[in-house]
């Protein structure tokens, strides 16, 4: 049986060491999250996590979602789990507290998420949904719509979804066919099938508030003429309680490689009533409220992925005894030495450890400027935050999940033969974390995202929050003899970072197939960088606090032995990403079509 | 060819005060006369109103507010006499027969023997003003038809009439050529001439089938303007422009003048839809911008400006709908594909571009002594981009042919002689044109009078890398020429300029730089700029400013002669390029300024250095180094921009010695001819030695900055921008007036402050504003 320990020391020295939460303690939500409440709060949630949501994990696994005469039943467990989450309070964590919310810095929430998602991630995305329907209706949705579905949201009683995909229609949202037809009393009628709605249908709460795409006839064509719609499975009566059976049902559910127990659903819309959410043919922008929302919690999957996997591969290399060091034996009394003396064994949980530690520290790095981005006074920082969240989303959402499949393939090596069988849980790692790859726009999507969307936008404005920072950081710590070993290879690779984007922006201007060409390996340099960014800062305050005689000198030892590890052994590969990432398009596109 | 040393102008209205300014603009005294109103005070006063009125004009019609003291107002009745002693008198008053002869007949009495008289009529055939007048009037008289404004409309149609003395004409050719600029079309004596003759034509035709297709204005005007290589106003915008209210004034006089068989005649219904709409709107008071509102109106609501367009068929107006036709969209790729789209706008575009090629085609012969005359025009009278036979290569006289038959239409006998051939040919370096007859005749440009595309015609580049090229120009000198978006300096450009500073090694003993772009160039890409900087890539922006600093000083130290040909606008970047030059020749319609400041930079390219050299060496300077770095200090820190040549002089971006060219077309034979005699036995300059003060001039300009900061006059980020601007035209921190500041110091100084600003947020913000909305930003 895999187990899971919430990470929350290492969350801890994020938010308060290297973060400093209590800096914005002026600013709303952050007032009642003081150090301490913070940290009750995750250790309650570490415990909720644990032993709740991880021991339902297999158990998912193994039994699926069922699905009869268009009603799911999720697996074992899953729906007492689920009282227990509302019980809790844990949906409404960040939300706002005119919404029965607890108004808490979004930041807490993108910590939550991670040990829901650690723990149990096809449960989590039940909840998961319901915040970015939450967040979609609360920036768009008018005064009455708030008021009905915002406190269900955000106490769990209802949960939501997103509904945009259709059978011949996924990335190319222009295609799309489901309508709108207006009604009399301003509401729409929706007829259409959507597929691979993930909580599209499932037992677990009283209503199901789908927000979907649509397009009213007569709109202009392609992307510009798409609408969101709040399609509630029941319609909420005149006491804001589920009334009336909408006209919508789930037709069936997929089955899957992974996240067997989330449901994936088939959705037919037959006539259902909708209600328009922001402007007529305003969709997409409404939706990418939600998505951008969902493209950092998918990126945050992957992390959790990892570091689930990384903690029993930890375990096991130092359980397991086979064989000895090749340097002659360690643990001369046993009669084998256990698996992590190997140097091989090392460099595979080493990955994972700096991978998961700075991945963390970048996700809440970004996480606290959600949370600018919507309350800070300042209008400018405002402005500066959302750019940064904006240029690193597509980022997040493709390095993290990239690495997370990585990393939970490398947790299963560790285990040997062993990792391959499902008791083990390691190989369910793998196929769960592999769909975080795939949904919410492919990592190929995020890199198209990142060069051709985020990198031109205003002339390169968004790269300025991470680019100018961490160059003033590189300024200011190249003298440094304690971070020297450090800095030297962040600084080399944030100049290979610069000239690969220098080189989109005057390859891609004059051709956009050279950005489209450069794309992927861009967003993994682009990663990696952030992450030395990360783990170079990571490393300066466990100087600090090992000069200042930390009571822990053993978690700071191996934050700066951690930071070595990935300066030497993860950031080199930016100088093979670079010469890929400028290589140019002719390799890719010289075949003719033909020949594939 | 006799001499115009003096020039008199007859009418004062808006023609008659314009072409005035512009005879003050090209440096010749000239009256201004005009009737004496009823009752009036004041003899002069509508002399005097029209030359105050000019002098606040926008766009400016004098190019230097001393201009307006070379023209002298006064009336018809009092100072006729003051007529004797100018050489060439020009009616310009109402379009009405009568009332001009009977001018002339005083004009007559007083004008001295050789002195030329015109006429700038619009539409009145010469022979019909002539009717009456004595043979010396006749052999003295000829018709300059001027464009509206006469400063900046290249064409001027040159008409003489049988008893037109030719050397009368030459003399008017050459001052109108060399003098005024401008580009003289020799037209015959029909009616309306050649531009307007095809013009009218042309604009009632675009109009009556926007209204028989059912377009609304908006439509019509996103297919008659870019796709159609005509100005964006398009017909609609283009007549709200020029009043409505001219429009059936025209269109009689042309229906009273033109022979029954003329197309125009045929097809103009004055009690047609257009007529009627027409006469609706001026009943209503919708002449145009000059009354407010025309087929468009903009329109105040809640604070906010609405923009509203006239509904064609309920003549209401309603907000402004941008048109969606997807001809317009297709037609970026050729009149051909516009022609042929199937949409209303297809329609449109072959409904207007045929019957307007046809008409110019059947009346050619009639109206000019070769079609070349007019294509130029057109192109100088109307802002066309390619002139009527231009448009009918581009589609092809054969495929024209084909679609007027399908329509069943006659094909005019000038089209049909260019089947199988086009109107123009070029054939390796010669260019030739279809002649009336049906052969082709040979252009060979004038040695003082060409442009680099004549050069360029049948030769390869001696180098030319995405942004600029060397040619070859003859006589052992070369042409540098940028041709990236609007001459905008980037890498490319600065790798050319290098090699353009090793000319002498292929053997030329002179360079000039220059093209037939509209500008000489915008500056430095600051798209490219800003990315950089966002990216933080501030060793790739110092070495691209270090990088244009030595190709200038490279330039400014060769061991041959360097001429700047600068035309249009020469901003930033581009300034500088012709600051470093030995010499400038600069067309009259030059508009220069170090405008860095104006993106909160300075400049770095060695022009903040340059400049301050340029107001050093001033021979009027004022004692101590103060005024010459107070006025460089002046000029950058406000990002001066001059809005002509004249005005560059006063701003010392050019020089006593630079030239100034009036005619475009002779802007780079004048460089070269520069150029050449230079090069005789060219020295590279001595460097001007310059003891600067170091931090008290800082201290002293900082204290008028911080002046304007407590007025708020200026911002936190101009105050900024003005510090480290001080800081280096001071000489820096280490100067003091015991020892000369080297050039290399003031260039290491320009470098610092640029990168010291470049790193700044306000900078970036300004830079981003400037590309996002066109707009500076005062923040």
């Amino acid at each position: 049986m895999p187990v899971y320990n919430a990470p929350l020391r290492d969350i801890r020295f994020v938010l308060h060491e290297l973060i400093g939460m209590e800096r914005f303690a002026n600013l709303p939500g952050f007032k009642d999250a003081s150090a301490d409440v913070v940290d009750a709060i995750l250790e309650e949630a570490g415990k909720f996590v644990g032993e709740v949501l991880q021991p339902l994990n297999q158990v998912g696994d193994r039994e699926g979602c069922k699905f009869a005469a268009g009603e799911v039943a999720t697996p074992t467990g899953f729906r007492q789990a689920y009282q227990t989450y509302c019980q809790g309070g844990w949906g409404g964590l960040a939300a706002d507290p005119e919404h029965g919310g607890q108004g808490l810095p979004h930041l807490i929430g993108f910590a939550l998420s991670e040990l829901m998602s650690g723990a149990n991630m096809a449960f989590a995305m039940y909840p998961g949904l319901s915040h970015g329907a939450y967040a979609a209706i609360e920036r768009h949705g008018t005064p009455g719509q708030k008021a009905s579905y915002l406190p269900k949201l955000a106490s769990g009683e209802w949960t939501g979804t997103m509904n945009l995909t259709e059978p011949h229609c996924g990335t190319d949202l222009g295609l799309m066919r489901s309508r709108a037809e207006p009604q009399a009393d301003g509401s729409y009628r929706i007829t259409g099938t959507k597929i691979f709605i993930s909580a599209g249908e499932h037992d677990l709460a009283d209503n199901i508030v789908h927000l979907v795409l649509a397009k009213i006839p007569g709109g202009p064509e392609g992307v510009r003429g798409i609408s969101l719609f709040i399609a509630p499975k029941f319609l909420p009566g005149a006491d804001g309680s589920p009334g009336k059976r909408n006209t919508l049902a789930c037709g069936s559910i997929e089955h899957k490689m992974g996240i067997h127990g989330n449901s994936t659903c088939v959705m037919n819309y037959d006539g259902a009533v909708g209600y328009l959410l922001g402007g007529a043919h305003r969709g997409l922008q409404a939706m990418f409220t939600m998505m951008n929302a969902a493209r950092l919690g998918v990126g945050i999957q992957g992390l959790a992925q990892a570091e689930a996997a990384y903690q029993n591969a930890a375990i096991y290399a130092r359980e397991r005894r086979q064989g000895r060091s090749v340097a002659g034996a360690k643990d001369a009394d046993a009669p084998a030495d256990a698996i992590v003396v190997h140097p091989d064994v090392r460099r595979m949980l080493m990955t994972a450890r700096a991978f998961t530690e700075g991945a963390r520290a970048l996700g809440l790095w970004t996480g606290l400027r959600i949370d600018l981005a919507h309350v800070h006074p300042d209008e400018r920082t405002r402005r500066d935050a959302e750019d940064f969240v904006a240029l690193l989303t597509p980022v997040i959402k493709g390095y993290f999940t990239d690495m997370g499949f990585e990393v939970a393939n490398l947790a299963m090596q560790c285990y040997g033969g062993h990792g391959y069988i499902a008791e083990h849980g390691m190989e369910q790692f793998v196929r769960d974390a592999r769909i975080a790859q795939i949904y919410e726009g492919a990592n190929g999507v995020q890199a198209l995202d990142l060069v051709g969307r985020k990198l031109p936008q205003n002339m390169g404005r968004l790269l300025r929050q991470f680019f100018h920072p961490l160059d003033v950081f590189l300024q200011a710590h190249a003298a440094d003899a304690g971070l020297r070993e450090l800095v030297g290879p962040l600084a080399r690779a944030f100049g290979r970072l610069q000239q690969a984007t220098a080189h989109i922006a005057t390859a891609g201007l004059k051709d956009a197939e050279e950005a489209a060409a450069a794309s992927s390996d861009y967003l993994r340099l682009f990663g990696l960088v952030a992450l030395g960014w990360m783990w170079a800062e990571m490393a300066k305050v466990a100087q600090t606090k090992l000069k200042e005689g930390s009571a822990e000198p053993e978690f700071y030892r191996a934050k700066l032995a951690t930071a070595r590890f990935f300066m030497e052994r993860m950031l080199p590969d930016t100088a093979a990403l670079q010469a890929k990432a400028t290589a140019g398009k002719r390799s890719l596109m010289e075949l003719d079509a033909a020949v594939f | 060819m006799s001499e115009i040393r003096k020039a008199a102008v007859l009418g004062a209205g808006v023609m008659g005060a314009g072409i005035a300014a512009h005879v003050a603009n090209a440096g010749v005294p000239v009256l201004l006369l005009d009737i004496v109103p009823k009752g009036a005070n004041d003899r002069n006063a509508l002399a005097a109103d029209a030359l105050r009125r000019m002098a606040k004009a926008k766009p400016a019609a004098f190019m230097h507010k001393d201009g307006a003291r070379l023209v002298t107002p006064g009336n018809l009745e009092d100072h006729l006499g003051g007529l004797a002693d100018c050489d060439w008198i020009c009616e310009a008053v109402i379009e009405d027969p009568t009332i001009k002869r009977r001018l002339y007949e005083q004009v007559e009495k007083v004008r001295k023997d050789g002195s030329i008289v015109t006429t700038n009529t619009s539409t009145i055939p010469l022979g019909t003003l002539i009717e009456g007048l004595p043979e010396r009037f006749r052999r003295d008289f000829a018709v300059t038809h001027f464009f509206n404004p006469p400063r900046y409309m290249r064409l001027l149609e040159l008409v003489g009439g049988a008893a037109t003395r030719a050397e009368a004409l030459t003399t008017l050719r050459d001052f109108a050529d060399r003098r005024l600029g401008k580009d003289v079309v020799a037209a015959n004596d029909t009616p309306g001439f050649i531009a307007n003759r095809i013009g009218i034509y042309w604009s009632t035709v675009a109009m009556t089938e926007a209204l028989r297709l059912g377009l609304t204005v908006e439509e019509a005007d996103s297919i008659v303007g870019r796709p159609m290589g005509v100005p964006k106003t398009g017909i609609f915008g283009l007549a709200d422009l020029t009043g409505i209210d001219l429009a059936p004034h025209i269109n009689a006089s042309m229906l009273r003048l033109l022979p029954k068989r003329d197309a125009f005649v045929r097809e103009f219904d004055p009690a047609g839809p257009l007529a009627g709409l027409i006469a609706d709107m001026l009943a209503k008071g919708r002449a145009g911008r000059k009354s407010g509102q025309g087929f468009y109106r903009r329109r105040e609501e809640n604070g906010a400006q609405v923009r509203e367009a006239l509904d064609l068929t309920t003549r209401e107006y309603r907000p402004l709908s941008k048109a969606r036709l997807a001809s317009a969209k297709a037609g970026k790729a050729g009149l051909r594909v516009l022609c042929e789209h199937p949409d209303r706008g297809g329609q449109y575009a072959w409904a207007v571009l045929s019957r307007t090629l046809c008409y110019a085609a059947e009346l050619a012969p009639e109206i000019a002594q070769d079609l070349e005359a007019i294509d130029r025009a057109m192109r100088a009278g109307y802002a066309w981009k390619q002139g009527p036979f231009q448009q009918l290569d581009m589609l092809g006289a054969d495929w024209f042919v084909a679609r007027l038959q399908v329509d069943g239409r006659p094909v005019p006998a000038l089209v049909a002689k260019a089947a199988g051939r086009s109107f123009y040919r070029e054939a390796d370096a010669t260019r030739s044109v279809l002649g009336f007859a049906g052969g082709y005749v040979e252009r060979r440009p004038p040695e003082d009078a060409w442009r680099l595309a004549d050069k360029k015609r049948g030769r390869q580049p001696i180098q030319r890398n995405g942004s600029a090229s060397l040619w070859d120009v003859g006589d052992g000198v070369t042409c540098l020429e940028l041709h990236s978006k609007m001459n905008s300096i980037d890498a490319d450009t600065i790798a050319m300029l290098m090699q353009a500073a090793q000319i002498e090694r292929k053997g030329f003993k002179a360079l000039i730089i220059g093209g037939d772009a509209d500008n000489f160039s915008v500056g430095a890409n600051v798209g490219v700029a800003l990315f950089a900087a966002n990216a933080a890539m501030w060793p790739l922006i110092e070495q691209t400013v270090s990088s244009l600093q030595q190709a200038l000083m490279g330039l400014k130290y060769a061991k041959f002669p360097s001429v700047a040909a600068v035309a249009g606008m020469a901003l930033g970047g581009g300034l500088e390029i012709a600051l470093h030059c030995s010499a400038i020749v600069a067309h009259a319609e030059s508009y220069m300024g170090l405008v860095e400041a104006g993106v909160g930079l300075i400049p770095a390219g060695g022009g903040s250095k340059e400049l301050l050299t340029r107001c050093w060496t001033l021979a009027k300077r004022p004692g101590g180094p103060m005024p010459a770095i107070n006025q460089a200090f002046e000029t950058i820190a406000l990002a001066k921009v001059s809005t002509s040549a004249a005005e560059a002089r006063d701003l010392a971006f050019l020089r006593a010695s630079d030239d100034i060219v009036m005619n475009r077309d002779r802007l780079l034979a004048e460089a070269k001819a520069r150029a050449l005699a230079l090069a005789g036995d060219y020295k590279p300059p001595e460097p001007v030695a310059m003891r600067l003060p170091g931090p008290t001039a800082k201290t002293a300009l900082r204290l008028a900055v911080d002046g304007f900061l407590a007025q708020g006059k200026a911002t936190p980020h101009d105050a900024r921008v003005a510090a480290e601007l001080a800081d280096v035209l001071a000489g820096g921190e280490k100067a003091d007036i015991t020892g000369e500041v080297t050039e290399k110091a003031l260039l290491e100084l320009e470098r610092k402050a640029f990168l010291a600003l470049i790193r700044t947020g306000p900078t970036l913000d300004r830079i981003e504003h400037l590309l996002e909305t066109g707009r500076p930003l005062r923040n």
